[in-house]
């Protein structure tokens, strides 16, 4: 479990998360400016805010981001073009790429999870928009952090495909039991993936509860408010 | 910020051996200067007489060459026609051309048997005519560069409207061009006034004696001939002083460059031009023609004499070449060294949500130097040297370091861009995955190599045609090639002097394309 209760502030901006994530897929929800983007960074690591920062009763919010337990996907450049499919999944093991035989095989299998073995001398350049983004949910797998955190990696695709990359993400936060945490526009989006939702405002989680509540009418006043009902 | 310090203490060694060393060399200069005596010298006419055209000749080379400059630019962005490429080539070499070079070729030109004396006779060569002559030919490039990277920042969508309300050049440069331009103006001025304040060999050589002489050449004068080091320290202090006024007077009061909106390029409309435009047009360019390309003929000329070939034999001038590389070499490489330090630093501040201020203030610090005459620094950290006891001796890696110094402006300008944009892209990324250090370097490689390539050309070339330092502990066993040059017109064997000359700029050239090939790959930005 990630548990937080963290503080932020940047200029005007006051911002105070407390709660906790479990494992599964919780998508955080909220308008332009209410500070999702800001909570999923000073999870990564890429915000310094104040407070606490749990996971598995272990204290982490000291930690650097990549010591921390935590895998991001950038909302862009998440792979780096000058690095074959393969350098880039095994950049996220050791940045020298230098790797022992049983790290090559575990670069191999997350490119076979995402069907890219294929693939894997091939330039980024070279590649498909969707396939760019299995290059970087591979090396998500690679790293075996038990959190991965999705700055709208996907929003820049077609309907079909994100909803391609979604599957594969949920599929991977199932079999690996990970807490995927999520920063969505899209409220179709969460309730595709079916996991829990947060809603953000004003720099505060203000509710929280299963996706399939936006569905029904049933849902708190935020909910309704967010959803312009 | 202990932390910030141990991750960078490789980039922070570099910075510190510039700032320190530089700071030291101020200020055991300053230790040997005499305030009681400052009022003394203020009283000196001479000395009033050589602020007044130390003023003069840099606003007048700042302001002719801006004022060519302007529709020089304005031609060179809108009509594309034979000869653009080249007009572009010769400002990119007389902006990498030792100085001692183009002042050989305006000697040649102008002067007593040259083809155009008639106008030297009317305005004399040895004087501010001369010294414009030469500021104008290694600045109005300069100007042309800086205010075409201007027109690079003009959104796209601004010409389709111009050709769609059928705007003439007229109306596009006012309403359009001038907005822009405009903006620019003041930071390049500033920094061609400070290359003509601060100029040495144009003015050692063109100026003709103390009626034309500026306050970087008394400080030589001062230094070399008297050796007096307490009024050499005053006058620096006072060339600081006005450098750094007028600069902060400049960069406070000058409105803020910006890119308005995107800069998605289009297809680019044609403006409508009409005879009055394309008359401005061929004027400015055959005046920059007329500027630049004599002198750069001129030095040519004797190529296909005997005497060339007699110099060719000459022994002296090998042991100056050897001298000129064996004090280029270590000093670019030191110059891309401490720049890469700056950039890095400068760099890890960028995003940083406490010390991004410090990115502007780090790059600012390269351009120190643009303030500080580089013979003050040399007698500085010579005088740093004498006291340890080991000055004579270390001449060379005086020069070395002045030299590397001196060429930090262009190194951090090449360089830093690239670093920054790798920085903006993947900032993150690499916090994410660690990725950091000699790991970092090697993954960016593919795409600084050609940027470090081309700074460390510069200050290979900036080196190569240096004339102040060396000048100062210019002796026979420290003689370089522009010192040899020098040498050579001072005794008035200007057509031996052009032989010298044509070898320098073949030295200068080959370096600079070996640099960009060898350090910047197949992809060197030549």
């Amino acid at each position: 479990m990630l548990e937080f209760n963290l503080h932020y502030q940047w200029d005007d901006f006051k911002a105070h998360y407390s709660g906790s994530f479990d494992k599964g897929f919780t998508c955080l929800l909220g308008g332009s400016g209410e500070g999702k983007s800001t909570l999923l960074y000073l999870l990564g690591g890429f915000l310094k805010g104040e407070g606490q920062l749990r996971f598995d009763e272990r204290d982490v919010l000291s930690f650097e981001a990549n010591e921390r337990p935590i895998t991001t996907l950038f909302q862009s450049d998440n792979v780096f073009p000058q690095l074959s499919v393969w350098d880039n999944v095994a950049i996220g093991v050791h940045p020298s790429r230098k790797l022992s035989l049983d790290d090559q095989k575990r670069v191999t299998q997350s490119l076979k999870k995402v069907q890219l073995d294929h693939l894997s001398s091939k330039f980024p350049g070279e590649l498909s928009g969707g396939q760019v983004q299995r290059v970087s949910i591979a090396r998500a797998l690679v790293r075996k952090q038990p959190i991965l955190l999705l700055d709208e990696p996907f929003s820049a695709l077609d309907p079909a495909l994100r909803r391609e990359m979604l599957n594969l993400v949920k599929e991977v936060t199932h079999e690996q039991g990970l807490i995927t945490i999520m920063v969505t526009h899209s409220p179709d989006d969460a309730l595709f993936v079916d996991g829990k939702i947060v809603l953000v405002e004003n720099g505060k989680l203000v509710a929280q509860d299963d996706a399939q509540v936006l569905k029904g009418n049933n849902r708190n006043a935020h909910f309704e408010r967010y959803l312009g009902r | 910020m202990k932390l910030f310090v141990r991750s960078y203490w490789l980039a922070f060694g570099g910075l510190l051996s510039y700032l320190v060393v530089g700071l030291a060399a101020f200020v055991s200069l300053l230790a040997y200067s005499s305030p009681v005596e400052w009022l003394g010298y203020l009283q000196e006419p001479y000395l009033w007489r050589l602020i007044r055209f130390s003023f003069l000749q840099a606003l007048l080379s700042a302001v002719i060459s801006i004022a060519i400059a302007v529709p020089v630019a304005s031609c060179l962005y809108h009509r594309h026609f034979w000869g653009r490429r080249f007009l572009l080539n010769l400002f990119a070499i007389s902006m990498v051309i030792p100085a001692i070079i183009a002042i050989l070729g305006i000697v040649m030109v102008y002067g007593r048997n040259g083809v155009l004396s008639d106008v030297a006779d009317i305005f004399g060569l040895y004087g501010l005519f001369g010294i414009l002559l030469a500021h104008v030919f290694f600045n109005m490039p300069l100007a042309v560069r800086l205010i075409l990277q201007v027109y690079q920042m003009i959104p796209d969508a601004q010409w389709r409207l111009a050709s769609q309300f059928s705007f003439g050049r007229w109306y596009a440069f006012q309403i359009i061009e001038w907005h822009y331009i405009r903006k620019a103006l003041p930071g390049a001025f500033v920094l061609i006034f400070m290359l003509c304040f601060s100029s040495f060999a144009v003015v050692l050589s063109l100026g003709g004696g103390p009626k034309s002489s500026t306050l970087e050449v008394a400080i030589y004068q001062a230094l070399r001939f008297d050796f007096d080091i307490a009024k050499a320290s005053f006058l620096s202090l006072l060339q600081i002083i006005i450098c750094s006024s007028i600069a902060w007077c400049v960069y406070r009061y000058s409105p803020a460059l910006a890119q308005d909106i995107s800069v998605i390029e289009g297809q680019k409309s044609d403006l409508k031009g009409g005879k009055v435009s394309m008359c401005i047009d061929v004027a400015a360019c055959l005046l920059a023609l007329l500027l630049m390309v004599p002198p750069f003929l001129a030095i040519f000329i004797p190529v296909l004499s005997s005497l060339f070939w007699e110099t060719l034999h000459d022994d002296a001038l090998w042991r100056a070449l050897l001298v000129s590389l064996k004090i280029a070499l270590p000093s670019a490489l030191l110059s891309l060294l401490i720049g890469l330090s700056v950039v890095v630093l400068a760099r890890a501040s960028l995003l940083s949500t406490h010390y991004s201020k410090w990115s502007l203030r780090l790059e600012q610090m390269g351009n120190f130097v643009l303030m500080v005459p580089s013979i003050v620094l040399a007698t500085g950290l010579f005088l740093i040297l004498r006291k340890l006891g080991i000055g004579f001796d270390y001449t060379f890696w005086v020069v070395v370091w002045v030299n590397a110094v001196m060429a930090l402006p262009f190194v951090i300008r090449s360089i830093a861009p690239v670093f920054y944009q790798y920085e903006k892209r993947y900032h993150f990324l690499y916090r994410s995955l660690g990725i950091k250090g000699r790991h970092r370097f090697v993954l960016e490689w593919p795409y600084t190599r050609s940027a470090l390539a081309q700074g460390m050309a510069y200050a290979l070339v900036l080196s190569l045609g240096d004339m102040g330092v060396v000048a100062l502990f210019g002796s026979q066993d420290l003689l370089s090639l522009p010192l040899y040059l020098f040498q050579l017109i001072g005794s008035y064997r200007v057509e031996q002097g052009a032989c010298v000359a044509i070898v320098l700029l073949l030295l200068c050239l080959i370096c600079f394309y070996l640099t960009n090939r060898i350090v910047g790959g197949k992809i060197a930005r030549i």
